[in-house]
């Protein structure tokens, strides 16, 4: 018997062999007892696979499993949602910025038409506004970013 | 295979009643297919989680005209293989101990254990970790061929290949943990 012949009998029993591979196996079985025979223990032992004990998971596995994807879901949606606040807090700041500049020009000229003396360069006093406020959402941040830490140590 | 396109197109939009579907139709040939590809109960448990979280993740990406069981399976698979390759690179091909052979004194009991499926699956449990994948996609999954080459992401011919080297490496390993006088 060819080693051919041999995976032919083989993939016959695991029903992997397309039409004109199953009939030229089933007209070579007719004529060889040898090969009949060994197709028979091949077919034997795919019963046997197709037998073999079903194992399931255990039902609290599966809701354990359930529950932890539910959490990433949640996590996934709190992310997006911090995400999108995120974008919005930058874009807004940006904005409070920008028209910060126009603002300052406008009541830095006022106060010193009221004043009656310079109060110095707008320019300056604007810096100063734009370093105050990085340095306290800088602050901002590392408090979060520290409360955030501790909450996943905790849980 | 609509329920599955319900329940994923439900999943898609955060609603977890369609991954209760999902987990209900496919829960068990998944936790089978791990186990046998794991071949370690704890194991197969921790990457069953996994698989799961990962369906949850991408099922944005899973296309509903297809069936969702092999995408299933992809996932899972991609999840076994990482974790077996970081364990030992070679261990996808190796074999388990070879199997002690049947205990016990008495010959009726032992020609018993012989014609067991008990003798089958430790067979099975002893190839590597491909083989046993093919034979469990094809024998319990019940894969038609061309699903199976989709699954193992393989050519039609390869698939066959595979399967028939696994098929003759069981058949091997039974035949050597026979008693003497029945090699076969």
């Amino acid at each position: 018997m060819s080693g051919h012949v041999a995976e032919l009998l083989a993939l016959a029993a695991a029903g992997a062999l397309d039409t004109g591979e199953a009939d030229r196996v089933a007209a070579h079985l007719g004529e060889c007892p040898a090969c009949a025979e060994r197709a028979g223990e091949w077919r034997n032992l795919a019963d046997a696979l197709r037998r073999l004990p079903r194992p399931r998971p255990e039902r609290a596995l599966a809701a354990r499993a359930r529950e932890m994807v539910e959490a990433g879901l949640a996590e996934r949606a709190e992310r997006a949602f911090n995400r999108a606040a995120l974008a919005f807090l930058v874009g807004l700041a940006w904005t409070l910025a920008i028209f910060g500049w126009v603002v300052f020009d406008l009541v830095a000229g006022e106060l010193a038409l009221r004043l009656a003396r310079p109060i110095g360069s707008v320019a300056a006093w604007y810096a100063a506004y734009l370093v105050a406020g990085w340095l306290a959402a800088g602050a901002a941040a590392v408090m979060l970013g520290r409360r955030a830490q501790e909450e996943g140590r905790t849980v | 295979m609509d329920a599955d396109r319900e329940d994923a197109a439900r999943l898609c939009r955060g609603d977890t009643s369609g991954l209760a579907g999902l987990m209900d139709r496919h829960q068990d040939r998944l936790f089978r297919y791990l186990l046998r590809l794991l071949g370690d109960r704890s194991v197969a448990e921790d990457v069953f989680q996994q698989t799961w979280l990962r369906v949850a993740e991408r099922i944005r990406r899973y296309d509903a005209e297809r069936p969702f069981a092999p995408w299933l399976v992809t996932l899972a698979r991609n999840l076994a293989l990482d974790l077996l390759r970081r364990r030992r690179p070679e261990s996808l091909e190796e074999t388990a101990e070879p199997l002690a052979p049947p205990s016990g004194s008495d010959p009726l009991e032992r020609a018993m254990a012989r014609q067991s499926s008990a003798r089958v699956e430790a067979a099975l449990g002893a190839l590597s970790a491909l083989d046993r994948e093919v034979l469990t996609l094809r024998f319990e999954d019940e894969l038609a061929l061309p699903e199976l080459a989709a699954t193992l992401g393989v050519p039609l011919p390869t698939a066959k290949a595979r399967l028939y080297r696994a098929l003759e490496r069981l058949r091997a390993r039974l035949a050597a943990t026979a008693l003497p006088g029945r090699t076969r």
